[in-house]
């Protein structure tokens, strides 16, 4: 039995300290080993969070029943005790940073839970963390650090937490500050200034796109392990998409963080998508940032939900038994009417805009020679049902048309009704648009309809000053857009193409547009595809493999085609050659495949695989507890072993 | 002129009273007349209807007169209690042209009829809180009233609805003809014909639209409505409705791997275990959004106006059509959009090789539903090959309904699976049960009226139809007495009428259902009928012809019988006794004192309904009819038929 002197720096004693030395035999467990490096130290605190750390070895002895000889400790070891949890700064989906306490000595994927706990994310497995990318940093914009949220106060994440009864983990409650915190994380975003998004750092074709997958931190290692210091900056984000059970009521910050990160893939252009698809994207970022200005935070609670079904219920119940007045209220529709010009493009005449007086009745437009005429035969009767509108609006030349492409038997039919000013303009418009989905003057979503297309005129009106975000009215449409489109449109023609995509998105609630949102995003076909270069044994150039929930694909680099896709269920079984970092999968039908990987580790391919099987053998059942060891078993690799 | 003008409107806001009213009408007229008296009356005020929908050309002077008595008459009984009944009715458009339909290609009074029936059924049911409780007569009789009011909306509103007669072709040459109520799903009225056509009711059926001038075919969805599309058809249409088994409306939920796994070859297509498929799926449909199949081709694109077809490299994706420019690449942002789903529909097209020299026969186009005809705003398509073009048409279909189609083919097979049960369930059941199906009342009214329009209009049924009477035909409907009409016709506050006299009345004239060769119906019925003899035209009809009671109702007995109908009745709280359930209903009711109407005019005036409505000679297209023309026309045709008669005298 040996024994010898220990040399065991302590953290609390300062880092220029010289290390304690402790007396120390082979046969001394490590909770020994601790407790003479605290008795020395004789700094009176709590030290149930303290751990040795190997340095040499880089690995934590966590282990307190273990010798030293069974550590395989010897004289020349160095260790050092410190606190298995640290600050850590974290860039959260939205683009905040937070300051949080973190645990550097279990795995990071027991780390990534302790911290969705904190945030009050489910479903942690499905996010992980990566390092952030090492921007170009231009000298004159380098200190412009973003502010940073401080919730290092939180309990540690192995305690219970408590949670309210509107699902925000107590400790946020403590004061307004940390409260302001969860605000951040459960409500979307203002718009980013235009400059920001095209200031960020933006990937421009796969190869890039392949470098950020080779930043993730290895899940079955500790941060302390991969090199991860206190006070680093990591990025939280959701790295398998494969959104296990979604519920708005109790996923608040999930879905916020989740739009976020969505919102940013599309302005960043991680993602691809056409114009028309961008500016269904621009119309919902704006219409989820209107909403959250009003609807903020309510959402969360299960007991208020209840109180609005109950009330829902009522409301209906209350309907359904209106009194006969009621139903002939409702029966009585009301009309618009008003003197308007009509053109007609169809007809070859230049006449240009002639003025008629109009009345609007259930989907209707009638018009007539002047008010003294309109009980006589109308002129003409147009209804909308199904027509097509679009606005021809320019406040600045005051100017408001209503674009209508009415159907008939023979085609479309062009018509542009004209309108005096902005309330009359939006009262024809509201009713135009209604009636195009059948819904008479008398639908209940009239007034706010007339509402969200005033608010947006009111996004023309006030001239976009550059740097300003998201305002109560006014927003650049600049914001909305990747800076692909920023440079190809004026903020004004972007405003009537949002236009266009927001009137069908106007009238949904917060959590609706999020989740519809989520659902246009992910039906893109590109969705879900973690890219890594790599190279196919027997080729001798570089391919790229993409690896989504379902499938692998293999992308010509030259070509950009994809040329082969291998889905999971068809795949017998994968295995990974540490020594030579190769990937050797082999799938039904003996179609074998093997490449070795060349932007990432093969660690992280291998993670990826196993994870998106991991993520598919959940059930429905819903069951919330985490099957750990399943998921070490999938991803982790000879380590696991 | 303007005097005339005038007047005509203020005879069509009572006409459109009078349709609600009917019902009450009907009960009301027996209790102060005698018997034989409010049969006849019922059925002028139904001629009227019928026969103006049907063509006011056709009317005789005598049925003009009886038509503008009853109008008078009613406008002066009604006119005081109705102040507010009669904004409403001036106000709702569709209400008020129901009468008026365009007299040329219809057969028959498609709307008016069913709404009234469905009306008057629904004002049968009011009655029954009389008899049955008598405590508190004040709060009572309140309680009746604001009922009443409450009654009299709804079926303002019930009016409303739109009702089409849609003749539909089936693949073995012969077609059915059925009433559908806009509130109907594709669904249900496929229901319908499963029970009509005794086919099995696998997911392959589907009712399908077809366009001669377009020569295109779209299958519609088991959700959609089938009303709107047809309705959106020209009056001259050449269109038509076909009901025909279709393989590939569902095969992408059989075979998914074909659509979703298109790229593979053909071998490992077909050798997918059916465990992949549901994966697949569940992949594709179960998610949060729905997957579209990741098509890209080569097709050929009609340009716009020109009769050139170009070749474009075409994808597809949730959001829409695109392809990709010329020189350009086929990244996300380079793609243009050709169109989005919106506001088009995918259609099927047959030898556009010769109709607009395409390359291939394989052609589908997107448009608006409401164009009908050659136009720039149709997307023509070209693909290389007939899978292609499954391919891309499931796609867009998938795009376009998205998780919608999943639902509907779970429906079908659910409902493919309980057809044998279910047939059973129905033969015993019989009449009442009701088919499930969330407009009950409408349904009813529907379940009734197809089958006579069919008998009247099928060419080959013709022969089947008992030729009237021909002194009937002579004999013009006794023109309502003025004194008579009855009492209070206002729907809102009817007197309390017994229900039973009325239903008595109407069960007088019906026939008795057994006659009917329909095998789903049940044979009961006969002994339970227990209403009078039949009227003695009875014995003259042929044995599969169900005379209608009063033409109004006409419609309405052939068609219930086939299937079981779901009957008006069942939705209905009470048993009213409905046109067609005698069986239960009918025979119910106390005793029905008065007996059978006998006089001549009530026989008379009963076939001569339903002569009347043969004339107007089928249709040969199978143009669903629309119910509710604008009210301009009916105007005209007043008008017109005024002048003919003043001129006459």
């Amino acid at each position: 039995m040996a024994a010898w002197d220990l040399s065991v720096s302590v953290e609390e004693l300062g880092s220029e300290a010289p290390p304690l030395k402790v007396s120390v035999t082979s046969d001394l467990h490590i909770g020994g080993v601790i407790l003479k490096v605290v008795e020395k130290s004789q700094i009176k605190r709590d030290w149930s969070d303290h751990a040795l750390w190997w340095e040499q070895k880089q690995q934590w002895l966590l282990k307190p029943s273990w010798t030293l000889d069974k550590c395989g400790i010897h004289a020349d070891a160095r260790l050092c005790l410190t606190p298995q949890h640290k600050p850590l700064r974290l860039l959260m989906p939205n683009a905040i940073s937070v300051r949080l306490r973190v645990c550097f000595s279990s795995p990071v994927f027991r780390t990534v839970m302790g911290i969705c706990k904190l945030l009050n994310i489910r479903h942690p497995e499905e996010l992980s963390l990566l390092w952030p990318v090492e921007g170009k940093k231009k000298k004159k914009d380098k200190d412009v650090e973003a502010e940073v949220y401080d919730i290092t106060c939180s309990p540690l994440p192995s305690s219970t937490i408590l949670k309210l009864a509107n699902g925000m983990p107590a400790f946020y409650a403590e004061s307004p500050e940390t409260e302001a915190v969860y605000k951040m994380l459960a409500v979307s975003q203002p718009a980013p200034a235009p400059e920001t998004i095209a200031k960020m750092y933006r990937t421009t074709n796969v190869m890039e796109k392949a470098q950020i997958n080779s930043r993730w931190l290895d899940s079955s290692r500790s941060l302390l392990q991969q090199g991860v210091k206190e006070n680093d900056k990591l990025q939280l984000r959701f790295k398998y998409y494969s959104f296990h059970d979604v519920t708005p009521q109790t996923d608040v910050v999930r879905l916020t963080q989740l739009y976020e990160q969505a919102r940013w893939a599309i302005l960043l252009e991680e993602i691809e998508c056409t114009e028309e698809e961008m500016m269904v994207f621009a119309a919902l970022q704006y219409h989820i940032g209107k909403v959250s200005l009003t609807e903020q935070f309510v959402a969360s609670s299960p007991a208020m939900d209840d109180l609005d079904s109950a009330l829902q219920c009522l409301e209906v119940k209350m309907e359904g038994e209106s009194s006969a007045d009621d139903m002939l209220e409702t029966m009585t529709a009301p009309e618009l009417h008003d003197y308007l010009k009509i053109f007609r493009p169809k007809r070859l005449t230049l006449k240009g805009y002639k003025q008629y007086w109009f009345t609007f009745k259930d989907t209707t437009i009638s018009y007539y020679k002047s008010k003294e005429e309109s009980c006589k035969e109308p002129i003409q009767q147009m209804n909308l049902k199904g027509c097509e509108v679009a606005p021809d609006v320019s406040v600045a030349g005051q100017k408001f048309c209503i674009r209508l492409l009415i159907p008939g038997a023979e085609g479309m039919n062009e018509v542009y009704l004209r309108c005096e000013h902005e309330q009359q303009y939006s009262r024809w418009m509201a009713a135009c648009r209604l009636a195009s989905k059948g819904k008479t003057l008398a639908d209940s979503s009239f007034s706010s309809e007339v509402q969200s297309i005033q608010s947006f005129l009111a996004m023309q009106k006030t001239t976009p000053s550059n740097n300003t975000a998201q305002t109560d009215e006014s927003i650049n449409t600049h914001s909305l857009v990747s800076p692909r489109y920023q440079k190809k449109y004026k903020p004004k023609q972007l405003t009537v193409r949002i236009l266009e995509a927001y009137q069908n998105v106007a009238q949904i609630s917060l959590t609706d547009a999020i989740q519809k949102f989520l659902q246009i995003w992910q039906a893109l076909p590109d969705f879900g595809l973690a890219y890594i270069v790599v190279r196919f044994k027997g080729c001798r150039k570089d391919e790229v493999l993409g690896i989504a929930n379902n499938r692998l694909i293999r992308i010509d680099l030259s070509v950009g085609d994809v040329v082969k896709t291998w889905r999971y269920n068809t795949m017998r079984q994968w295995n990974v050659n540490w020594d030579i970092k190769q990937v050797a999968i082999e799938f039904d039908g003996n179609v074998n495949i093997a490449f070795s990987c060349v932007t990432a580790d093969c660690k992280i391919v291998h993670e990826y695989i196993g994870g998106y099987i991991f993520m598919s053998t959940r059930g429905r059942e819903q069951s919330d507890t985490l099957n750990e060891e399943l998921f070490h078993k999938l991803t982790g690799g000879h380590e696991a072993l | 002129m303007d005097d005339i003008d005038a007047m005509f409107s203020d005879m069509l806001q009572e006409m459109d009273l009078l349709t609600q009213s009917l019902g009450e009408e009907a009960e009301s007229a027996p209790l102060p007349k005698p018997a034989s008296i409010p049969a006849p009356q019922e059925m002028n005020f139904s001629i009227g209807f019928t026969d103006l929908n049907a063509s006011l050309h056709e009317m005789e002077d005598n049925d003009l007169d009886a038509l503008m008595a009853d109008l008078v008459a009613d406008i002066s009984a009604t006119e005081e209690k109705f102040a507010t009944d009669r904004d409403t009715s001036k106000g709702s458009a569709p209400f008020a042209p129901i009468p008026i339909q365009p007299q040329s290609n219809f057969g028959l009074p498609a709307s008016t009829d069913t709404s009234k029936p469905a009306t008057s059924s629904n004002s049968i049911a009011a009655p029954p809180p009389l008899p049955a409780s008598k405590p508190s007569k004040e709060e009572q009789e309140e309680q009746i009233k604001a009922d009443k009011i409450k009654l009299a909306l709804e079926k303002l509103k019930e009016a409303k609805v739109k009702k089409l007669v849609v003749k539909v072709e089936i693949m073995d040459g012969s077609s059915k003809t059925l009433m559908v109520d806009e509130r109907q799903t594709v669904r249900e009225v496929m229901d319908n014909l499963f029970e009509k056509t005794h086919c099995d009711c696998n997911v392959d059926w589907c009712v399908c639209e077809t366009n001669p001038d377009l020569q295109t075919e779209r299958g519609f969805e088991d959700h959609e409505n089938l009303v709107e599309p047809l309705s959106t058809w020209t009056r001259d249409t050449e269109n038509k409705v076909v009901f025909l088994e279709k393989k590939d409306k569902y095969e992408v939920f059989r075979n998914p791997q074909l659509f979703y796994l298109w790229k593979k070859d053909k071998k490992s297509q077909m050798d997918m275990k059916e465990k992949d498929k549901e994966q697949l799926l569940e992949e594709n449909f179960c998610g949060a959004s729905i997957i579209v199949p990741d098509l890209e081709a080569i097709l050929y694109m009609k340009e716009d106006g020109k009769k050139s077809w170009k070749q474009r490299y075409f994808l597809l994706r949730a959001s829409g059509l695109y392809y990709s420019p010329k020189g350009k690449t086929k990244a996300s942002r380079d793609l243009v959009c050709l169109v989005q789903f919106d506001n088009v529909n995918v259609y099927y097209c047959k030898e556009y090789r010769n109709k607009y020299k395409a390359p291939t026969d394989h052609c589908f186009i997107l448009k608006h539903p409401q164009i009908q005809k050659e136009s720039q705003y149709i997307k023509y398509l070209c693909c290389d090959d007939e899978v292609t073009m499954t391919l891309w048409v499931t796609g867009i279909r998938i795009a376009k309904y998205g998780k919608q189609l999943y639902e509907n083919y779970k429906a079908a097979v659910r409902k493919a699976a309980g057809t044998a049960t279910w047939a059973n369930r129905t033969i015993q059941a019989s009449s009442s049960a009701s088919t499930p199906s969330p407009t009950p009342k409408a349904k009813a009214a529907n379940g009734h009226a197809p089958q006579l329009p069919k008998d009247t209009k099928g060419p080959g049924n013709q022969t089947s139809f008992p030729p009237p009477p021909p002194s009937m035909e002579t004999l013009p409907p006794p023109p309502p007495d003025p004194m008579l009409p009855p009492p209070p016709p206002d729907p809102m506050l009817p007197p309390p009428p017994p229900a039973p006299p009325a239903s008595t009345a109407k069960v007088n004239k019906f026939p008795p259902p057994p006659r009917f060769p329909q095998s789903s119906f049940p044979p009961p019925p006969m002994d339970d009928l227990p209403p009078p003899p039949p009227p003695p035209e009875e014995a003259e009809l042929p044995p599969d012809f169900l005379p209608p009671p009063p033409p109004s109702f006409a419609p309405y007995g052939g068609d219930s019988l086939p299937p079981p109908p779901p009957d008006p009745i069942t939705s209905l709280p009470p048993p009213p006794p409905g046109p067609q359930n005698f069986a239960s209903a009918g025979g119910a009711p106390p005793p029905p004192p008065p007996p059978p109407p006998p006089p001549a005019p009530a026989p008379a005036a009963h076939p001569s309904g339903s002569v009347r409505k043969m004339p107007p000679a089928p249709p040969k297209r199978t143009t669903p009819q629309q119910t509710a023309p604008p009210g301009g026309e009916l105007m005209s045709e007043l008008m017109t038929a005024m002048l003919k008669k003043r001129s006459q005298q």
